[in-house]
């Protein structure tokens, strides 16, 4: 005959747990240990997760889903080892609320965190503010409820899972990548919830959502490694365009006509120009491979050029430059470009001189550049295209500057007029 | 002949000017220059022309729209370009040849020759339209629509598939130089489409008559009978 009372005399307000196990007495031993022993595998395994993950966020700091990811592995750590701690820590009975308190605070991260990351993968309008109110329900749950710790954690594991479907489906919905496999993750851990006892379920169920969690960053990382695999294509295409700028037909056939010219009947002529030529050749030989060059070995390549097109065509260029910081970059042939199209494009004023003008100015906001031809522009007779110098130049001034540039190209009344804003990088 | 050149490169037109005027010396009675495609085209509108020597790309403008209304116009056109892509459609649009830059004497001469060629045997026609000039348009003509073709002074008459008839500017003798040999003279005022051409029967009087599929039916020199049957037998 055995007889067991228990009572809550010293703590009134703390809730009872009124369980009674009877096994034997071996089996109580080890079923413990090996549950414990699992357990602990299992928070190591996340431990590992989010010190790696952590590590993957301070490389790339505006990665936050990584973050996010290596908090909720450190989260479902810390909440297995505060669970499985009765059974091997002497824990004295009164402190086994402050215990079952961490734990649920543990979950609340959990359950704020695994949807907060899916709507980061699954964007959705009005987000923020679904964010607030979806803390503001979990707090409230956390904080009312008093001692009811079993229904707190249901009504948070409840919610998370709700809010979860909610936005993944919207996702899948939408036909965001990965969606669908994420939302059958997370069927699947609700399947597991209803099958199992609920803390068995518990760790299944997030242990799912995780990896669904994981699928969905590698799916970024893919991304991101696709996306700087075309801006190294797309680099090496705009060195070929630079590189080709020298042998496309109409400068090089026309260029080689007038040299053959000049051999026929002025070779001392042909001889300067020779010159002239393998001075932008050098030129360009030296830029070839640079993303961004010192702004005066542009201005030396516009001169050359400028020379080269004075001998073709027999019309007096000058060139002007106001107010230039020599320490400044550009994106090669950027100004070059603008300089070829200015040639081609405009018509002598009487006196047979086209003019060129750059100015430089800074201000705290953006440093400009300001390209002036003065000259009779030549009548279009149809709409241009934008032709593949001004696609050049925006490709190059988007692979420098990213979208912290602007580039306005007009007409005035003395010509045409090109003006180049590059916003500094440190706002 | 009254010669212009359209050409933007200052050093590439004077090349062109003085190869030009050294190789058809005294036959050549006003040569002119001119940089942009808009001068080009008021150039043409205001003066009797024989040939234009034109570059496609001027101030970055592709000059298809000059070459439209220059084809379609009485002159012929030799282009003088760096772009080879436009080789096969400047020959499609009639130009009478196509001189790629860099280029030599020899090479424009050859293309200046061609202008004063009778007999085109050793020119296989590349011309796949025929450009006119309607209500202020130009309107592009498939050669393959053109059944045969009649001289009307200065002018000549396109005959179409269709039964139409539409006018050309050039003259029988240029129209025959850019599309033989699949169309011959079979008549001082005829050019025909050897293709289409059904049978020639000998009529009374030594007439000679040439019937197309149509049924149409159309006179035959004396002297191109000769041309005629030896090509035919």
């Amino acid at each position: 005959m055995l007889a067991l009372r228990l009572s809550n005399y010293y703590f009134p307000d703390h809730v009872g747990r009124y369980e009674i196990d009877i096994d034997d007495y071996e089996d109580m031993f080890t079923d413990l240990l090996i549950e414990t022993s699992y357990m602990h595998v299992f928070a190591g395994t996340f431990l590992i997760a989010s010190i790696y993950f952590l590590f993957l966020f301070l490389n790339n700091k505006k990665d936050y889903p990584t973050l996010i990811f290596s908090a909720c592995c450190f989260l479902i750590c810390g909440l297995v080892l505060t669970v499985f701690s009765k059974d091997y820590i002497p824990i004295h009975y009164s402190l086994h609320v402050i215990r079952l308190q961490i734990i649920n605070t543990f979950l609340l991260g959990i359950s704020f965190l695994i949807p907060c990351y899916f709507s980061m993968q699954f964007p959705f309008a009005k987000r923020k503010l679904a964010l607030i109110l979806y803390a503001a329900i979990l707090v409230s749950i956390w904080l009312i409820n008093g001692h009811q710790f079993g229904l707190k954690t249901t009504s948070m594991v409840l919610s998370m899972l709700c809010f979860s479907f909610g936005v993944v489906g919207y996702g899948a919905y939408q036909n965001v990548r990965g969606a669908r496999l994420v939302l059958v993750t997370l069927l699947l851990s609700v399947i597991v919830l209803f099958a199992s006892g609920f803390v068995v379920s518990l760790y299944t169920g997030f242990g799912l959502i995780l990896i669904g969690m994981l699928y969905l960053l590698t799916l970024n990382l893919k991304a991101q490694r696709l996306a700087y695999e075309s801006s190294l294509v797309q680099s090496t295409r705009l060195r070929l365009e630079l590189l080709k700028k020298n042998i496309q037909p109409h400068f090089l056939m026309n260029t080689l006509t007038s040299l053959m010219d000049w051999v026929e009947e002025a070779p001392k002529k042909g001889v300067l120009f020779i010159e002239a030529l393998a001075k932008e050749f050098e030129l360009f030989n030296q830029v070839e491979d640079k993303k961004l060059i010192p702004i005066s070995q542009e201005i030396e390549l516009c001169k050359s050029h400028l020379e080269i097109m004075s001998y073709r065509k027999e019309i007096n260029y000058t060139w002007e430059d106001e107010g230039i910081d020599s320490e400044q970059t550009i994106p090669p042939a950027v100004l070059h470009t603008l300089l070829e199209n200015g040639i081609t494009h405009s018509l002598p004023l009487p006196d047979n001189s086209i003019k060129f003008k750059l100015i430089y100015e800074s201000t705290s906001e953006y440093n400009c550049y300001t390209f002036l031809t003065f000259a009779v522009i030549a009548k279009q007779s149809s709409n241009i295209k934008e032709g593949t110098g001004l696609k050049y130049i925006k490709a190059r001034l988007t692979e420098s500057y990213n979208a912290e540039w602007k580039f306005i190209s007009e007409p005035t009344t003395q010509g045409w007029k090109n003006t180049l804003k590059i916003y500094p990088k440190e706002k | 002949m009254n010669i212009l050149i359209v050409e933007d490169e200052s050093r590439i037109a004077k090349r062109v000017d003085r190869m030009t005027r050294d190789i058809l010396g005294t036959s050549i009675e006003s040569l002119a220059m001119v940089n942009t495609l808009h001068e080009g085209l008021a150039f043409i509108e205001n003066n009797t022309l024989d040939l234009v020597l034109l570059d496609l790309n001027l101030n970055g403008e592709d000059g298809f729209d000059l070459l439209a209304t220059a084809v379609s116009a009485s002159f012929h056109t030799i282009i003088i370009s760096a772009n080879k892509e436009q080789v096969l459609t400047a020959f499609e649009y009639g130009v009478l040849d196509f001189v790629l830059k860099p280029f030599n004497r020899d090479r424009l001469e050859q293309a200046l020759k061609r202008t004063t060629i009778k007999e085109e045997e050793t020119l296989s026609s590349k011309t796949k339209l025929l450009a006119i000039k309607k209500r202020g348009r130009i309107l592009l003509i498939p050669i393959e629509n053109v059944l045969f073709i009649k001289g009307a002074g200065a002018y000549t008459e396109l005959f179409l598939a269709g039964g139409t008839k539409e006018l050309h500017d050039k003259s029988l003798e240029k129209l025959e130089q850019l599309l033989s040999p699949s169309f011959i003279r079979i008549h001082k005022s005829y050019l025909v489409k050897m293709s289409e051409v059904k049978q020639i029967s000998v009529k009374t009087g030594s007439k000679y008559l040439a019937e197309l599929k149509n049924g149409t039916t159309i006179p035959v020199g004396r002297t191109k009978y000769k041309d005629l049957k030896a090509k035919w037998l």
